[in-house]
């Protein structure tokens, strides 16, 4: 049994202009020890989905309508708060997107480290205290005891990224939920966060989903890839699938919008943009999603008839489109024959 | 524009300290001298000349009215018809009144009680106004939407009018009754500051990020967001507090305070009023005292907001 499974999860946001549907009928699943990655543009419902399963979706405006998040046999969405509280953190924990924010400005950092043990843990002062300076070398925070009693705006970025992830991290969690935890970092400290969360994750032998909007962070990290458009899962494959042989038109052209340094076909000229923008998630079509901004679709096929079923192409590629590449590659070799 | 040369080398230090504090902080972790939010404060607040000295004339009004009964070679309630309705002199620096008591130790015992009630009931307001202001901020939606209308509608109650029917209700006046009165109708505006507070408060990452570890509602309340809004009420304290014993004044020079042979600021400038025509100065010098001391607040307050707040701070 998986450890984590997302059955036809529905969160809506009900404003005053209408039912926006944040996400809108997305299952996965998660393995112990694997790594999940979700990529997409901003506000394709990827954020809301991990806050989703970690229960954290600000109601109102949001409810989840439908769908349920199984964690270890129980039921996310439907656990009584107190209990939710016990799971967070202890077996579930989410490190978010700006370091610089999610730190509370008057705590020490040794304060806020130790709060979650001795929530979760019920360790004593002292005890806290050591398994916090035992995290911070964990994540190679130089000096740990020393930088303990230390307030966040001593540190910096990167190293407040460290603080989160030791403070997710501190009881042993079996999910570790990373929301884009390197947008808000420079390149060269992406790269060494990045390292050692895969490091933390083998050693802690946790499960970790990695939302992301970088394509290059999935395929370092991921074992297996979710792509999300507006609300939905367009294609889910394994990694070196997924980059081999992406099927959905939006996956091709965010690979397309990507630099590549070196390797076989390599592109060159400028980067390819994807045109036009993700839909109003309130006044949605009953139509392919994609459509408007898909090269391949057109008014007249099925693209215009209703939203296409996620189908699986090959086994274990997922994919929600009219056009996916291997029928596209099909339908041109008719034609030439 | 004339620059201060001591307030330019004050912000050249500061600087050179910031970037030294950074180079620390980000190469290997060495020991870096260690400065917080209220030491920043107390530097900015020195600066602030008008602050210092009203902090200043604060403390020292509040050490005469502890320490100077203590000394006195007068006993404040001792009357001596002798010595009555004498103006300032070398044995009575202050003067006497109408009973011939020591108006300087007199004075410092009025200001026991007007400041004991200020400071008292400040407190009182503050931990009313808390505790109402962050659950209604907390807990937000239809809640807060009620609570709010409630104290819109209290609002509307006049303050000192309010003050005098709680007076009425309770009976007799007393420190305590005293501070029940000066506190029930004067909490709402903290509220206010508190929720405003709050509100903004909880929609920072570190409060979502201390839920994502499951953390539950009252250590989110009690130690990540109350600890945030400290500034706000240390400024809040000397707001209230000039307001509060301005009360406390008039409630007791209309009669309904403090009574004799207990002692006010408000009862004394009552008994100064009898005589003003004859003996001034009875009425002048609580009255200059209740003055001192409202401004000086005041001042303290504004300061105290400059300095904990560098975003209005002028440059």
């Amino acid at each position: 049994m998986a450890l984590l499974e997302v059955n036809d999860l529905h969160t809506h946001f009900f404003t005053r202009e209408g039912v926006v549907r944040a996400v809108d009928g997305v299952s996965f699943s998660v393995e112990r020890g694997k790594t999940l990655g979700i990529v997409g543009e901003s506000g394709c419902g990827k954020s809301v989905t991990a806050l989703s399963i970690m229960g954290l979706i600000p109601q109102p405006p949001a409810r989840i309508v439908e769908g349920s998040v199984m964690f270890e046999g129980r039921d996310l969405v439907r656990l009584p708060e107190r209990e939710l509280e016990d799971v967070r953190g202890n077996e579930i924990s989410m490190i978010f997107q700006d370091p610089m924010t999610c730190l509370n400005p008057t705590l020490r950092i040794g304060t806020q480290i130790t709060e979650t043990v001795r929530r979760h843990q019920g360790l004593s002062r002292q005890d806290a205290r050591r398994r916090a300076v035992e995290l911070l070398e964990q994540v190679r925070i130089p000096n740990a005891a020393g930088r303990l009693d230390d307030y966040p705006h001593r540190y910096s970025g990167g190293m407040r990224q460290r603080v989160m992830i030791a403070m997710a991290l501190s009881c042993t969690p079996k999910l570790l939920i990373a929301d884009e935890p390197t947008t808000a970092l420079d390149v060269t400290v992406q790269a060494q966060v990045l390292d050692l969360l895969e490091e933390l994750r083998r050693e802690y032998q946790m499960a970790m989903i990695i939302i992301t909007h970088d394509m290059g962070v999935v395929a370092e990290a991921a074992d297996e890839i979710v792509v999300m458009y507006a609300g939905q899962i367009v294609e889910q494959a394994d990694v070196l699938e997924l980059f081999d042989h992406p099927e959905h038109p939006y996956t091709e052209a965010l690979l397309g919008a990507l630099p590549q340094l070196e390797g076989e076909g390599i592109r060159e000229g400028r980067l390819t943009a994807i045109p036009g923008r993700p839909p109003d998630l309130i006044q949605l079509p009953p139509a392919c999603r994609f459509a408007p901004r898909c090269r391949y679709a057109n008014r007249h096929d099925a693209c215009a008839q209703g939203v296409p079923e996620l189908r699986e192409l090959r086994p274990g590629h997922f994919v929600r489109s009219g056009h996916p590449a291997s029928e596209r590659a099909g339908a041109r070799a008719e034609v030439t024959a | 524009m004339v620059v201060d040369p001591r307030q330019e080398q004050l912000r050249v230090e500061a600087i050179v300290d910031e970037e030294r504090t950074f180079d620390a902080g980000t190469a290997a972790g060495a020991p870096v001298r260690q400065t917080n939010l209220w030491k920043d404060a107390w530097f900015r607040y020195i600066r602030n000349r008008g602050a210092v000295i009203a902090g200043a004339i604060l403390l020292l009004v509040i050490l005469y009215c502890i320490i100077w009964p203590f000394v006195s070679p007068y006993d404040p309630n001792a009357v001596t018809f002798a010595d009555k309705n004498q103006g300032p002199g070398l044995s009575h620096p202050l003067g006497t009144d109408a009973f011939g008591r020591d108006l300087l130790t007199r004075t410092a015992l009025g200001g026991r009680v007007s400041i004991g009630i200020g400071f008292v009931a400040t407190l009182v307001i503050l931990l009313i106004g808390i505790a109402y202001g962050s659950l209604a901020g907390f807990i937000g939606g239809k809640v807060d939407n009620g609570l709010m209308r409630f104290l819109d509608a209290l609002y509307g109650l006049p303050y000192l009018p309010f003050a005098i029917i709680t007076l009425a209700i309770l009976g007799n006046a007393s420190f305590w009754t005293m501070v029940i009165a000066l506190s029930v109708a004067s909490w709402f505006t903290t509220a206010r500051i508190v929720r405003g507070q709050i509100i903004t408060l909880k929609e920072n990452d570190y409060v979502r990020a201390a839920k994502a570890v499951g953390a539950r509602w009252y250590r989110i309340l009690g130690r990540h967001l109350l600890p945030n809004t400290l500034g706000v009420l240390v400024i809040a304290i000397f707001l209230e507090l000039p307001g509060v014993i301005l009360g406390e004044a008039f409630l007791s020079f209309i009669g309904l305070g403090i009574s004799p042979p207990d002692s006010s600021w408000g009862q004394m400038a009552e008994e100064g009023r009898r005589v003003y025509r004859i003996v001034p100065h009875v009425i002048a010098i609580p009255s200059i005292a209740i003055a001192t001391l409202v401004l000086s607040a005041n001042f303290v307050a504004d300061g105290l907001r400059d300095a904990l707040d560098p975003r209005t701070r002028e440059t």
